[in-house]
C-alpha cells in the first residue's frame, strides 16, 4: 500500500488539494461538509500512517483511544463538581506517560520490542495536556468525544504542529466563515502555501541539502584545530548554515500546515514571526516556534510560578521567575530528546533569558544613562541572532559528532 | 468586487504558474544541441549533474569520447592524468570521466543507462579500486549521492527479465534511493520478483522520465568549466612530443617536486591538509584488519559486467596499486591485496574479459601514486602505456560468457588464491 509523508513532494499537495476541493466548495457556500471532512481526514491519516508505516498507525490508534478515555473520564469527573489535585496530577502523568516512554526508549539501544512512537506524538500530547489543564481550570466545561477527536487528529497539523488550542479550534470548526471572510482565508492560504514553497523547497533545500553537507565535511576535517577543540571558521559557517536551514525548513513546513488549515476554514495560529529580527532572547521566544513557546509559557512557566507563589516557597519575584525559566527550558530540552546537547540547549536558553532579565531591569533603572538609538537596536539584533545561532549549534548535535 | 472575480484573482496566478512549470517540464523539448566546448567541459567536470544525466553523455559517446569509469583517483588531475594527455596530444579519443569519491560498480551500472545505443560496440576504460570491496560493499549514503532517478527509470522501462535484472532491482531496493519514490519502489518489487510492471505504472514512469529529461537538459550544463581550465593550465607542463621517454622524465621531475615534505611519497598538499601533525599518528597500524577479499561488491561488479556484455563493449580493466610506504605505515596487508586482485582477475578472465591491467604488483615502485591509494604521475603513465594502444588500435571482437555463479553469496565470500583456485 502506498504511504505519503506530509508535505513531502508536489504529489502530496496535488492529492490534498484535490481531496479538499469539496470541503472548499462547501465552505464557499457557507457549509461545513462534516461527514466528508471526517472521511477525508481518515483517508489522509491512513495514507500517512499506513503502508510500511503501519506500526506507527497502530501506535496512533492505541494512543488515541487511551487519551480519549482519559480525557472523557476526567471531563465526567469534573462535571460532578469534583476537583481533587491528586486526581488531576495522576491524569497528567498518565497523559504524558506514552511520550515519556517514547523519549526514553533510545536510551536502551537493545530494546527491540514494539515501539509506542509515531510521527507527531509530542504534538498530540501538547493538545491532550492542554485540554486536561483547561478542564481543571473550568475554562472547558463541555467536551464531546467527536469534537475532541477532530481537534486531536486534525490532520494538517498532526505531524509537527502548529499547536492549536481546543476552544479556538472548535470556534472555527463549529462556525463556518462568511463568504467574504472565507475568500480572505483562502487568499492567505495561497500566499502561505507559496511562501512555504519558497522557504522549504528553495531556501531550506539550498541551506540543508546543498550547503550543509559541504560545511559539515569541512568542519569535521578540522577536528584537531584550535588545540583539539575543533573550533574553526568552518564550524562557524556550519552554525549559520544549520540555523538558516532549521528556520526555513520548519517555518516552511508550518506555513504548509497553516495554509491547508485555512483552506479548511480553520485559522491555525502562526508559528514564526521573523525570529531573526528579535531584539533579545525574550523577544525571540515570542517569535520562534510560537505555538510551542506559548504552550510552555501557559502550561509550564505560569503554572509553576503560581504553584510556587501559592505555597510561598519563595518570596522574591525575581527568583521565582528565574527558577520558572530554568524549569521551563529544562523541560523543553528534555522534550527534544534525552541527550546532553538538547539538555544543554535548554540550560543555555534559560541562562540567556535570565541574564536578559537582569539586563532589562538594569536598563530600566538607568534609562537616563543608557543610549537607545538605531545603532543600539541593530547591535541588539546582531547579538541576539548570534546567541540564538550558537544555541542551534548546540541543538544540532554537531558538537557531539565533532568531539565524541 | 464579486466573489467570482475575487476567486479568479486568488487562483489565476497559481494556475498560470502551474501551467508554465508543467509546460517547461513536460513538453518533449529538443535539447540535443550540445556544443564541442560543452563536451570538453563536461568530459572532465566530474560533476554529479553530468553523472546523473544522460543528455551530455549521449552527445559525447556519439562522438569520440570514451567512458573512463572510476572513483576518487579521477580527481587526481596532475599533468599525466589521462584527460590531460589526450587533450595535449590531440589523441583520437578523449576520456569522458564518470565517477568520483564514493561511486562504485552499482552506481556505474545505472550511470550507463540511457546511453546503450551510443556505446554499442565501443570501448570503455574501467578503474576498479580494491577499496570498494569492503565487508558491506556499497555504502548507502554514497550510493544516494550518485543515484539518479532518471537512470533508474530508463533502466526499468527497458529491462528484460534476467538474473541480472532481478539482482539490480533487489540491490536498488536495499538502498534508501530505491524507496524514495513509492511508484518506483512498487515497480522494483515487481521486477525483482520477475513480474511485469503494469500499464499505468509504465505510463507514470514515462511521464516522470520526460520531466527528469527536461530537468537534465535545463540544469546539467550549468558551471562545468572549472576543471577544463585546470586541464588547459597543466597541459603546458608536458613535453611537446608524445613520447614515453620524455613523459617519464617529466613525470619523475614533477613527482619529486610535489612529494618533498614527507617521506611517504605523498603529494605535499594532501599531506599538509590531511595528515600532518597528530592526524597521521592516529592512522599508524589502523588498517591491519582491512580485508577486501569478501564483499557484496563482487556481485555488483558482475552486474556491471552484464551491462558491458549487453552493449557489446570492449572493456579495459585497471586494478590500481597502493602506495607501499603508506600500506606499511597503516598495516594494510599486501598479500591480502594480492589475493583480492587475483579474485578480481579470475572473475574477469573466466568470463572472457581479457583486457586486465593488474598494477598491484607495482606497489613498491616510486612515484606510482599521487598520495595514499590514488594513481598519480608514473602510475598514470604506466596505465597510459596500455590505454593508448587499447583505444587507438583495433581490438578483436570480445566473446563474453557470463556465469550467474558470481551473483551468489558463495562467490562473494570465497577466499580465492591463484594456485588453489577456489578454497
Amino acid at each position: 500500500m502506498i504511504n505519503l509523508q506530509p508535505y513531502n513532494n508536489p504529489t502530496y499537495f496535488a492529492i490534498i488539494l484535490t481531496g479538499l476541493l469539496p470541503v472548499m466548495i462547501g465552505l464557499y457556500y457557507g457549509k461545513r461538509l462534516r461527514i466528508y471532512e471526517s472521511l477525508i481526514s481518515i483517508v489522509f491519516l491512513v495514507l500517512t500512517f499506513g503502508g510500511d508505516h503501519w506500526q506507527q498507525g497502530m501506535a496512533l490508534i492505541g494512543y488515541t483511544i487511551f487519551q480519549v478515555i482519559l480525557t472523557m473520564s476526567y471531563a465526567h469527573y469534573r462535571h460532578q463538581k469534583k476537583n481533587q489535585t491528586n486526581v488531576f496530577i495522576a491524569l497528567i502523568i498518565l497523559s504524558i506517560l506514552p511520550l515519556v516512554i517514547v523519549k526514553l526508549t533510545p536510551l536502551f539501544p537493545n530494546h527491540h520490542g514494539f515501539n509506542l512512537g509515531f510521527l507527531g506524538i509530542s504534538y498530540l500530547t501538547f493538545k491532550t495536556v492542554q485540554v486536561l489543564m483547561e478542564l481543571r481550570d473550568g475554562t472547558i466545561k463541555e467536551i464531546s468525544a467527536s469534537q475532541y477527536l477532530h481537534f486531536l487528529l486534525f490532520f494538517p497539523t498532526i505531524s509537527s504542529g502548529p499547536i492549536d488550542r481546543y476552544r479556538r479550534f472548535l470556534r472555527d470548526y463549529e462556525n463556518p466563515p462568511a463568504r467574504k471572510d472565507y475568500l480572505q482565508s483562502i487568499n492567505k492560504a495561497v500566499f502561505y502555501l507559496f511562501q512555504g514553497f519558497l522557504y522549504k523547497y528553495i531556501l531550506g533545500y539550498y541551506f540543508g541539502t546543498r550547503l550543509l553537507p559541504v560545511v559539515t565535511h569541512l568542519a569535521l576535517g578540522q577536528r584537531l584545530a584550535f588545540g583539539g577543540t575543533g573550533i574553526s571558521w568552518y564550524l562557524l559557517a556550519y552554525m549559520y548554515v544549520y540555523s538558516l536551514y532549521l528556520f526555513f525548513d520548519f517555518a516552511g513546513y508550518s506555513l504548509f500546515a497553516i495554509s491547508i488549515s485555512y483552506f479548511m476554514g480553520i485559522q491555525t495560529p502562526p508559528n514564526f514571526n521573523k525570529p531573526f529580527i528579535a531584539h533579545n532572547i525574550k523577544d525571540f521566544w515570542n517569535r520562534w516556534h510560537m505555538t510551542l513557546s506559548f504552550w510552555f509559557r501557559d502550561f509550564i512557566f505560569m503554572r509553576f510560578t503560581f504553584w510556587i507563589m501559592k505555597h510561598r516557597w519563595l518570596k522574591n519575584h525575581v527568583r521565582i521567575s528565574q527558577l520558572a525559566y530554568l524549569v521551563n527550558f529544562l523541560i523543553m530540552g528534555f522534550w527534544h530528546g534525552v541527550t546532553w546537547y538538547y539538555i544543554v540547549y535548554g540550560l543555555f536558553h534559560a541562562t540567556a533569558i535570565i541574564i536578559n532579565d537582569y539586563w532589562l531591569r538594569f536598563k530600566k533603572q538607568h534609562q537616563d544613562k543608557i543610549p537607545h538609538n538605531r545603532f543600539t537596536e541593530y547591535l541588539a539584533i546582531f547579538l541576539t541572532f548570534n546567541i540564538v545561532c550558537f544555541s542551534f549549534l548546540i541543538f544540532s548535535g554537531f558538537l557531539d559528532k565533532l568531539w565524541f | 468586487m464579486k466573489s467570482a472575480k475575487k476567486l479568479g484573482l486568488i487562483f489565476g496566478p497559481v494556475v498560470i504558474a502551474a501551467a508554465l512549470v508543467w509546460g517547461i517540464l513536460l513538453l518533449p523539448l529538443n535539447h540535443r544541441r550540445v556544443t564541442n566546448t560543452e563536451l570538453n567541459h563536461s568530459a572532465v567536470s566530474l560533476s554529479t549533474n553530468v553523472y546523473h544525466g544522460t543528455m551530455l553523455k549521449q552527445a559525447a559517446f556519439a562522438k569520440d569520447y570514451v567512458p573512463f569509469l572510476g572513483s576518487s583517483e579521477l580527481l587526481r588531475m596532475d599533468p599525466l592524468h589521462p584527460s590531460v594527455l589526450a587533450a595535449k596530444y590531440h589523441r583520437p579519443y578523449q576520456p569522458f570521466l564518470l565517477g568520483s569519491a564514493g561511486s562504485q560498480s552499482l552506481n556505474h551500472f545505472f550511470a550507463l543507462q540511457g546511453v546503450h545505443r551510443q556505446l554499442r560496440g565501443k570501448k570503455i576504460v574501467f578503474i576498479i579500486s580494491p577499496q570498494w570491496f569492503t565487508k558491506h560493499g556499497q555504502a548507502p549514503d554514497a550510493f544516494s549521492y550518485f543515484y539518479s532517478p532518471l537512470q533508474a527509470i530508463d533502466w526499468l522501462l527497458t529491462a528484460k527479465d534476467t538474473t541480472s535484472t532481478r539482482y539490480a532491482a533487489k540491490r536498488l531496493l536495499s538502498m534508501p534511493s530505491g524507496e524514495s519514490s513509492t511508484v518506483l519502489a512498487h515497480a522494483l518489487q515487481k521486477i525483482a520478483a520477475g513480474e511485469k510492471i503494469s500499464h499505468s505504472e509504465r505510463l507514470f514512469l514515462e511521464y516522470r522520465r520526460q520531466m527528469l529529461r527536461n530537468e537534465d537538459a535545463l540544469f546539467s550544463k550549468i558551471k562545468l568549466d572549472r576543471r577544463w581550465q585546470h586541464v588547459q593550465k597543466v597541459e603546458r607542463l608536458l613535453p611537446a612530443e608524445d613520447s614515453n621517454q620524455l613523459l617519464t622524465t617529466t613525470a619523475i621531475h614533477l613527482a619529486q617536486k610535489h612529494t618533498n615534505n614527507n617521506n611517504l611519497g605523498i603529494d605535499n598538499h594532501f599531506y599538509a591538509q590531511r595528515l600532518r601533525g597528530s592526524r597521521i599518528n592516529a592512522l599508524r597500524g589502523s588498517q591491519k584488519h582491512f580485508d577486501y577479499r569478501c564483499s557484496p561488491e563482487y556481485s555488483d561488479l558482475e552486474l556491471l559486467l552484464s551491462e558491458f556484455k549487453q552493449m557489446h563493449t570492449n572493456v579495459l580493466f585497471i586494478i590500481p596499486p597502493i602506495n607501499q610506504k603508506w600500506s606499511h605505515y597503516t598495516g594494510l596487508s599486501l598479500p591480502m591485496l594480492r589475493q583480492t586482485a587475483d579474485k578480481l582477475a579470475y572473475q574477469l578472465n573466466s568470463q572472457g574479459f581479457n583486457h586486465v591491467l593488474d598494477m598491484t604488483s607495482n606497489s613498491h615502485q616510486k612515484y606510482m601514486m599521487e598520495d595514499t591509494i590514488h594513481l598519480g604521475w608514473l602510475g598514470w603513465l604506466k596505465m597510459d602505456e596500455v590505454v593508448k594502444p587499447f583505444l587507438t588500435q583495433p581490438q578483436a571482437q570480445p566473446n563474453y560468457h557470463l556465469n550467474n555463479y558470481f551473483y551468489t553469496k558463495k562467490w562473494q565470500q570465497t577466499l580465492f588464491s591463484k594456485e588453489g583456485g577456489h578454497s
